[in-house]
């Protein structure tokens, strides 16, 4: 991303930004605008905020409208992206063309760290299937369909538990519906797990090296249908256990077997992190999982994504401060860094890849890039 | 803006149509306008007329003039093949793909507990009373491939197999969630050619 424009934007009332093609660091006291500045390049690229999904709350005091501009670069051509919102309305344009939202999801990459996510390690575990099933629609758009039919076999399958039926009349209309139910829960089963394997080979590494090899992270699917067998196996477990809660089901009127309860472990040395990680260990493992994210979009589309980093330094250690950068300036990808503190120190790794931006109160001003200091 | 009242009243009634809004309603609203009495009156009957004479075939399901469809009358047709559909519309999309030679049977919609539709509400008795009554080797189930569709076919499918007659599914090369009547024709036949069994 070359450049942005904002206008009416949260606390920005106009703005232009150019940036750095590496590493952007965008730093300010509290509350000045600094996260407000990489929505904006996330809204660009997802056409809705990691902060909200009320569109409104974007839109500067008392206004009711905002506007983003962003210039990318792509393979050597370039393209404007511009969207504009106005009393709920939104337009998303590309190049001239009028788009449809969420249209260009894999056009402009991005990958975003925010503080919220140490949610995924913290909360329960609808928060990391929320976080899996992004992730995975994410690479795999056939997921994203097989989750949307599963969800939707288990509304119609929940209400059907809940009608007052006899017994044997529910039986039989329960059958196809089981049947739908087992066909695509094995299919969102099995791509999950595929896929977390997948993560695990990224998300292990980068923590290793964020702990100084000191700690091992491991991710673990657990699945309330778990075999180790093939998807025919899956099948006929999943059906066995149907059966086997029937009574149960009937009883609480609700669907207690399939995907829709699984969770994904996340394993400290051996330890449940949730449970018993440090809030410093939680936010490694937080990061890992979004670089795995990024990492395995750079092995589908050879290119990284754009990273967002939001605040991604507090409560870090020193050290793990130094290994981030360090990282960062190993990998060939444009990356936007938020930080309320002094970054000085830890810049000298980054030879001249970098430009710092200082934000007050909504306003950018450019400070200096990797060349002056 | 303040219309005069007829108007209102009119973009009102042409908004309950499928697929239209306000917009489209107000440019249907002033084509009327424009147009001379006798032509309005001419659609306004053409309507009453549709309604009027137009009802569901005794047999199928699919929409009659009088008491039965064409394809129920039609004496060249192969008896002894039902095709099950959701809607009336959904025969003149397997008609449209001009390989189809047996008869239909519509259900008028599919299982869905969410809209509190069950098997009482769709015509699944008629369905088994005609396999039972009449000479049929096969019935397709060619229900819409998704959630609601599928369950329908799994139904039908466990209700009529013990009557002895082979039951398939349409092969769907179509977009999965999608609706049969946006299938083009050419993946429509092959849907056909490719059916499997239940
Ligand atoms: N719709 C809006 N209109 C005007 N100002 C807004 C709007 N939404 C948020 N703000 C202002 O933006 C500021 C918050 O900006 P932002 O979240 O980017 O802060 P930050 O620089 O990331 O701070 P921190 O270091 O605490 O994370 C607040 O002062 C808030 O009042
Ligand atoms: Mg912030
Ligand atoms: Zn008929």
């Amino acid at each position: 991303m070359e450049s942005l424009f904002l206008k009416n934007f949260r606390n920005y009332l106009q703005q232009q930004v150019y940036f750095h093609p590496r590493v952007n660091i965008i730093s300010g006291e509290n509350g000045f605008g600094k996260t407000n500045l990489i929505e904006a390049v996330y809204y660009l690229s997802v056409t809705r905020s990691f902060r909200t999904s009320n569109d409104h709350e974007l839109a500067g005091f008392p206004g009711r409208f905002f506007f983003i501009k962003g210039l990318f670069s792509k393979d050597e051509d370039k393209h404007l992206l511009q969207i504009s919102y106005n009393e709920n309305q939104l337009k998303v344009i590309i190049d001239n063309d009028r788009k449809k939202r969420f249209d260009h999801l894999c056009l402009f990459p991005v990958v975003v760290f925010s503080p919220d996510d140490l949610l995924i390690i913290r909360e329960g575990p609808a928060t990391r299937r929320r976080f899996i099933n992004l992730h995975v629609s994410r690479l795999n758009q056939y997921y994203f369909q097989e989750l949307r039919s599963y969800h939707r076999v288990l509304l119609q399958r929940n209400k059907l538990l809940k009608e007052k039926k006899n017994r044997r009349d529910l039986e039989k209309l329960l059958e196809p519906w089981d049947d739908s139910l087992i066909d695509h829960g094995c299919t969102v089963i099995r791509l999950r797990k595929e896929m977390i394997r997948l993560l695990a080979k990224e998300a292990t590494p980068f923590f290793s090296r964020m702990t100084g090899q000191q700690e091992e992270l491991s991710l673990e699917y657990i699945g309330s249908v778990d075999s180790e067998e093939d998807n025919a196996d899956l099948q006929l477990l999943f059906r066995e256990l149907l059966l086997k809660k029937r009574e149960v089901e009937i009883r609480r009127q609700v669907t207690m077997v399939g995907p829709h309860l699984d969770d994904l472990s996340i394993i400290i040395d051996e330890k449940d992190s949730r449970k018993f990680s440090s809030q410093g260990q939680k936010r490694t493992a937080a990061l890992a999982l979004k670089i795995a994210e990024a990492k395995m979009l750079y092995k589908k589309n050879g290119k990284w994504p754009i990273l967002l980093l939001d605040d991604v330094f507090s409560e870090f250690d020193n050290k793990r401060k130094e290994r981030i950068i360090e990282f960062l300036s190993g990998i060939d990808s444009q990356c936007f860094l938020t930080s309320s503190i002094a970054l000085d120190p830890f810049l000298m790794e980054m030879a001249r890849n970098y430009k710092v931006f200082n934000v007050q109160r909504g306003v950018v001003r450019d400070e200096k890039d990797g060349d002056s200091c | 803006m303040a219309y005069p009242r007829a108007l209102n009243r009119l973009v009102e009634v042409l908004c309950r149509f499928p697929g239209i809004g306000p917009k489209t309603a107000q440019r249907l609203s002033f084509f009327l306008l424009d147009c001379s009495r006798e032509e309005v009156v001419a659609i306004a009957r053409a309507m009453v007329e549709a309604k009027d004479k137009l009802d569901y075939c005794q047999i199928c399901g699919s929409l009659a003039e009088s008491g039965f469809c064409s394809y129920c009358s039609d004496g060249g047709r192969d008896r002894s093949l039902l095709c099950v559909i959701q809607e009336p519309r959904d025969v003149l999309v397997i008609e449209r793909t001009g390989q189809y030679r047996g008869l239909y049977h519509v259900l008028h919609g599919v299982l869905s507990p969410l809209d509190g539709i069950g098997p009482e509400e769709l015509r699944f008795e008629q369905l088994e009373r005609r396999i039972a009554d009449n000479h049929i080797n096969e019935v397709i189930i060619a229900t819409n491939p998704n959630v609601e569709g599928d369950a329908t076919a799994g139904y039908l499918a466990r209700m009529l197999k013990p009557q002895g007659v082979r039951v398939t599914r349409i092969a769907f090369g179509l977009p999965v969630g999608g609706d049969l009547e946006y299938a083009d024709d050419l993946t429509l036949s092959r849907a056909l050619d490719g059916r499997r069994d239940m």
